[in-house]
């Protein structure tokens, strides 16, 4: 993992000690609501319905046991014993007290954490594949290249007062399982013809109010000049990005305007007379970044496949569902599911998150990570060891085999919590839950994502079946949605029809699930699958027909 | 959320300190308990709630306070938003997150339940509610 240097560790402490005083200016009276807020939320302090929520980053969603354990006890000391993985591989505590803050923030600089751009119209958290430096099908560890963007991005002077925020996700696979399409910048991470390493740069993808896929503006950027190039795309979006409309103001809206030539034209102009400038990536600073990744000390002896049999089918279908193949023989990646039956999609308690970290440092070489999908990860676990772990995430109440199953939901906080909100995500997503439990190993691979308004947290436009609550003269109202990916297919769902009441939505869903398997070839033919066979037809029929 | 000012209603806003729902009483305190607070029921009275809201929220007591419509039905105030009945019970779903502990038994230090006050007459006049961007 990445450690602070000396200068991160300062300019993390600088940052609470400037956020301690503003603090006490604010709650003196000496600073007015209207000069205060942007401050706060420069420092991930929101102000939702019941409470403040602050929102911490996990930069590339990768966390130690010890930063686990430092959340576990923030949420216990200072909150209200639980914390909300979200969407951005980050998370969210809905309960703490503005006086408070200076201190929480202080004690995550212990660790190594901070909440620094997680709000506010700047370059936010980098997010990245979860399974990164793990997965089998990757061409490297995109992490190195997450930190180096958020070295790069963090208080960059020219773009602290962007147009809108943005946001830089990087994958290394061909399976996109960071949503990379639905970013202002998504990084593919791969070998390039001449054999090195480089980049596929998609720009102008995002989700909200205009969801729009984002465009390949360039394929074959060398890893030296990733800086450059990021720095060319935001200076053009700095300069014309619209700043009189703030539901126009992303690059998305930018690039579409402009038109993917002119403004890769414009990129290209400014590029070429800055790549080759300060901010070229020396190969020996790649490496040093890259040294913080290097893979742990991993067990060069397999474990006899005999060694994980467990006489119990639970378990079976745990490892079926929940593990992934990892590079290194003999290990697997964990996904462990935020999402009991019933639950809700990626809370956990303080004592769960004690948990976990004792787990990570026992069986995952100290690492955990954080998914886009509200579920954490133990990257490197021995095959050996996944009854143990299987036992201790039962005890825990966190081994519901269900990794990208029906009830596998992720959700926004929704109108439990936010101030944007229209309507409850959260209680839908329960309903769901519970509802397709019994069948969800029959249904099979199927994303579903509910999002409370249409800022879109919660994903729905990219979900298989997507939901957004909206308001309906005062009330909760749902639409739903259809044929939705946010994976290397993405795609951005149609709405089915006329909206349904909050019992309806889950209805209106068990009729769409029970069309599919109705018409579905077999179980080898996916939701999404028949759905891009079938059309939404049959699925309409069966939403809409008396 | 209409501007129009709504024929019932009681003027509620976020605690300074913590955040916390808070609504305005009729003796001028800013009290947790919508049952508690002090009801306008024609457009003098709601903006006299208004008024002494902007004048608290220049005193930095509350932030951003707002006229939420309330129906009385037996004796109690209910919201006629969705939004403004989750802000009044909280969330709907507290009972199914895991570890959580209330706020009375969770270890931090007492809210302070009602804050009196300051009379501070000047004060600007506060748009309805105003929402961050994610």
């Amino acid at each position: 993992m990445y450690r602070y240097d000396e200068f991160d560790a300062q300019f993390v402490r600088q940052r609470v000690a400037q956020f301690r005083d503003q603090v006490a200016r604010r709650v003196s009276g000496e600073l007015n609501e209207d000069e205060f807020k942007p401050l706060r939320l420069r420092n991930g302090v929101y102000l939702q319905l019941h409470a403040y929520m602050l929102r911490i980053a996990v930069p590339y969603g990768t966390l130690s046991s010890r930063q686990m354990r430092k959340l576990a006890h923030i949420a216990r000391t200072y909150d209200r014993g639980y914390g909300h993985f979200t969407t951005r591989q980050n998370l969210q505590f809905n309960w703490p007290r503005l006086s408070d803050v200076p201190d929480i923030l202080d004690e995550l600089a212990d660790v190594e954490m901070h909440a620094i751009q997680t709000s506010g119209n700047c370059i936010r958290n980098v997010t990245a594949d979860h399974f990164a430096g793990a997965t089998a099908d990757e061409v490297a560890d995109p992490r190195p290249y997450a930190e180096i963007i958020r070295q790069w991005s963090s208080l960059h002077p020219e773009f602290s007062f962007l147009p809108r925020k943005f946001k830089v996700a990087v994958i290394a696979s061909e399976h996109d399982r960071a949503a990379m399409k639905l970013h202002d910048i998504g990084l593919h991470l791969k070998r390039l013809a001449d054999g090195g390493l480089g980049f596929a740069v998609w720009v102008g993808g995002g989700m909200g109010r205009t969801p729009i896929i984002a465009k390949l503006i360039r394929d074959d950027l060398p890893e030296e000049d990733l800086l450059s190039y990021l720095e060319a795309i935001l200076r053009v979006y700095n300069l014309h990005g619209r700043r009189d409309n703030i539901y126009k103001a992303r690059i998305k809206i930018l690039v579409d305007a402009l038109g993917l030539e002119a403004f890769a034209a414009e990129v290209e102009e400014d590029w070429q007379r800055i790549r080759d400038g300060a901010l070229k990536l020396p190969d020996e600073e790649i490496r040093r970044i890259q040294a913080y990744f290097a893979p742990p000390a991993f067990d060069e002896r397999p474990a006899a496949a005999a060694a994980i049999r467990v006489p119990e089918r639970a378990f079976d279908r745990w490892v079926v569902r929940n593990t992934h193949g990892h590079r290194q023989p003999g290990y697997a990646i964990v996904t462990i599911s935020l999402k009991p039956i019933g639950g809700i999609p990626g809370d956990a308690s303080a004592d769960q998150m004690d948990a976990i970290a004792d787990l990570a440092e026992r069986y995952s070489f100290d690492e955990v990570r954080v998914t886009h999908e509200q579920n954490l990860v133990l990257p490197h676990v021995r095959l050996g060891d996944l009854p143990e772990v299987y036992r201790a995430l039962k005890a825990i109440g966190l081994a519901e085999a269900n990794a990208g199953l029906a009830t596998d939901i992720i959700a926004c906080p929704g109108l439990d919590y936010c101030a944007l909100a229209n309507a409850r995500s959260i209680p839908i997503a329960q309903r769901i839950s519970e509802r397709l439990a019994a069948r969800q190993d029959q249904i099979g691979d199927l994303k579903i994502k509910i999002s409370g308004c249409i800022n879109a947290c919660g994903h729905h436009h990219v979900g298989h079946i997507g939901i957004l609550g909206v308001e309906k003269r005062g009330e909760e109202h749902y639409q739903l949605l259809l044929g939705g990916s946010g994976a290397e297919d993405a795609a951005i769902g149609e709405i089915s029809g006329p909206g349904f009441g909050p019992d309806g939505i889950v209805d209106a869903v068990e009729k769409v699930v029970q069309r599919y398997l109705e018409l579905r070839t077999g179980p080898e033919e996916p939701f999404l699958a028949a759905y891009t066979r079938l059309g939404d037809a049959p699925f309409k029929e069966a939403l809409y027909a008396a | 959320m209409s501007k129009r000012a709504p024929d019932v209603a009681v003027l509620t806003a976020n605690r300074l300190h913590d955040g916390i729902v808070v609504f305005l009483s009729a003796d001028g305190r800013w009290v947790e308990s919508i049952e508690a607070a002090a009801v306008a029921r024609s457009p003098d009275e709601a903006r006299a709630l208004q008024e002494q809201g902007a004048r608290d929220a220049a005193a930095n007591l509350v932030v951003e306070p707002y006229l939420a419509e309330v129906a009385e039905a037996a004796g109690r105030r209910v919201p006629s938003r969705m939004r403004e009945r989750v802000r009044v019970d909280g969330p709907s779903i507290l009972d199914d997150v895991p570890g959580y502990v209330r706020a009375a038994a969770a270890g931090v230090r007492p809210l302070a339940s009602n804050i009196r006050a300051p009379h501070n007459p000047g004060g600007e006049g506060s748009d309805p509610v105003s929402v961050e961007a994610a």
